[in-house]
C-alpha cells in the first residue's frame, strides 16, 4: 500500500540526529520488552507491519517510534479477541489467565532472545526465474496490501547480485497465508534510481512476483 | 486468530489513537498493567528484558564478531558465506538474525545499511537500533543522498569510492565489516573489539580510530 511508512527517497527531512541513544524514555525500552514477551499468537510478523502501515498518516508522521509500535501492539490484541477495547480503555480487565505467566530470569530472557531466532526459508518445487547478473525489471503498479516492494524502487531495471532460495513471502504472510517466493537480491544504480552521476548502487531484497525480465 | 484485514486495524488504531491520554508513557502503562493484570506477563520479566537490552546485548557482540573476522581468515570465510550461521559459534543468534549478511567495507566500496519501509535491524548481534537509525529523516534520504547523510556523521569519501546502500526490504539483515584499521599489528580480539564502533556496523562510520 502507499502508506507513510514507505519513506525511501521522500523529500523535505532535515538533518540526522546522529548522536541519538538507542532509548530516551524509559517507556520506549518497556515497550520494546513489552513486544518481545506479551504472547500473540495466531498472526504473521507481516500482517503485524501491516497494522502500523494502517494507521492514521498523520499519527504515523508525528508519533514517536515506540508510540506506534504501543498502539499497534494494542490493535492487534484486540483485533485477535486478546484485549477488547473496553478493557484497554478502562485498565479492567474482564478475563485473567489461569495460570499467570511465570517471571523469567535473566537466563530465562537470554534465552527467549535465541529463541527468537527464526528462518523464514520456504522449500521451492520450482526453480528460480532468474539467475546471478540477470537484468531484472521491477513492477510499477501500486499493492492495495503489504508489500516490500518500495516506491522509490518501482518500475526500474537492475541486476541480480544474489538468490537466496525461497523466502516466506511477505506479501501472502500478511493476508495470512504461508508461502514461499524466491527472493533475490538486486543492485540498481544511483543514476536509475535517482540520475545522479555518484558511482553508488542500492540493494534491495525482492521477491521474484515483483519482478519481470525487462 | 487475527483476521489480516488490515483496514481493520487501521480503524482499530484511529480508535486506539482518539480514546487513549495522549501522552505515550501513559499508553506504554496501560498495556503493560492490562498484560500483567491479565497474567500474560510478569512484570519481572519485562524489567529484566529491559535489563538485558542495556547491559548484556549490544554493539560489543557485533564489534566481537568482527574483531574475529579480522584476526581468523576461516572464520571471515564462515561469516562471508552465512552470518547467521556463523554468529552461533557465539551464541548471538535471537531476533532477526538468522538471515545475517556480512559486507566488507574495502577502499573501493563502503556499505550502509538502512530500512525504508520500517527499522529492520538485527538487534541480536546490535543490541537496540539508535533513535536516528529509526527516523524518518534517515529512512527517507539514506538511499537517496548517502553522502549528504554520512557527511553528517562526519565521514567523507573519495568520489570514486562506492556507497552500496542495502535496504533491509525483507528478512535479511545486514551487518557491515568496517575495514581494520593500520597500527593494530598483533593486537588480539579484544583489543580489537574496543575499537570496532555501532555505527561502523551500520555504515555511518568507516575509519575507525586507534586509541
Amino acid at each position: 500500500m502507499d502508506g507513510p511508512h514507505d519513506l525511501g527517497g521522500k523529500d523535505g527531512y532535515g538533518p540526522v540526529d546522529v548522536n541519538a541513544p538507542p532509548f530516551r524514555e524509559d517507556w520506549e525500552a518497556r515497550q520494546w520488552a513489552l513486544s518481545k514477551n506479551v504472547p500473540l499468537p495466531g498472526g504473521s510478523i507481516d500482517f503485524w507491519r501491516h497494522g502500523i502501515e494502517n494507521m492514521d498518516p498523520g499519527a504515523y508522521v508525528t508519533l514517536p517510534y515506540f508510540a506506534k509500535w504501543c498502539l499497534n501492539e494494542i490493535a492487534h490484541r484486540i483485533d485477535q479477541g486478546l484485549f477488547t477495547m473496553d478493557e484497554i480503555l478502562t485498565g479492567t480487565p474482564e478475563t485473567r489467565q489461569d495460570p499467570s505467566a511465570k517471571p523469567l530470569d535473566m537466563k530465562g530472557v537470554l534465552a527467549r532472545l535465541r529463541a527468537n531466532n527464526r528462518d523464514f526459508r520456504v522449500k521451492m518445487d520450482n526453480g528460480p526465474a532468474f539467475g546471478l547478473g540477470d537484468t531484472v525489471r521491477t513492477l510499477n503498479h501500486p499493492v492495495p496490501g503489504h508489500t516490500r516492494l518500495p516506491a522509490y524502487a518501482r518500475g526500474h531495471t537492475g541486476t541480480v547480485l544474489a538468490h537466496h532460495g525461497g523466502h516466506l513471502y511477505a506479501d501472502a504472510g500478511a493476508a495470512g497465508a504461508h508461502r514461499g517466493e524466491h527472493l533475490y537480491t538486486v543492485e540498481f544504480t544511483a543514476y536509475e534510481l535517482w540520475g545522479t552521476d555518484d558511482p553508488d548502487t542500492i540493494c534491495l531484497d525482492l521477491w521474484e512476483p515483483y519482478l519481470v525480465q525487462p | 486468530m487475527s483476521s489480516f484485514d488490515g483496514k481493520k486495524l487501521g480503524e482499530l488504531h484511529r480508535h486506539l489513537h482518539a480514546h487513549m491520554p495522549s501522552d505515550p508513557a501513559l499508553r506504554v502503562k496501560a498495556l503493560e498493567s492490562l498484560a500483567v493484570e491479565k497474567g500474560l506477563v510478569a512484570q519481572a520479566t519485562i524489567d529484566t528484558w529491559v535489563e538485558m537490552y542495556a547491559d548484556k546485548v549490544g554493539p560489543k557482540r557485533g564489534a566481537q564478531v568482527v574483531a574475529r573476522s579480522w584476526t581468523d581468515p576461516a572464520f571471515r570465510d564462515r561469516l562471508l558465506a552465512d552470518a547467521g550461521q556463523a554468529i552461533k559459534e557465539f551464541g548471538f543468534e535471537g531476533h532477526a538474525t538468522e538471515h545475517l549478511q556480512a559486507v566488507e567495507n574495502t577502499p573501493d566500496t563502503h556499505n550502509l545499511v538502512v530500512c525504508t519501509l520500517c527499522s529492520c535491524y538485527p538487534f541480536a548481534v546490535l543490541g537496540m537500533s539508535p533513535i536516528w537509525y529509526r527516523s524518518a529523516a534517515y529512512r527517507a534520504r539514506a538511499v537517496k543522498e548517502p553522502r549528504a547523510v554520512l557527511a553528517e556523521f562526519g565521514v567523507t569519501l573519495p568520489d570514486e569510492t562506492r556507497v552500496r546502500v542495502w535496504d533491509s526490504t525483507a528478512e535479511l539483515r545486514y551487518l557491515v565489516i568496517p575495514e581494520r584499521p593500520a597500527g593494530t599489528d598483533g593486537w588480539d580480539e579484544e583489543q580489537l573489539a574496543a575499537i570496532v564502533t555501532r555505527d561502523s556496523m551500520i555504515g555511518t562510520d568507516r575509519n575507525l580510530k586507534v586509541a
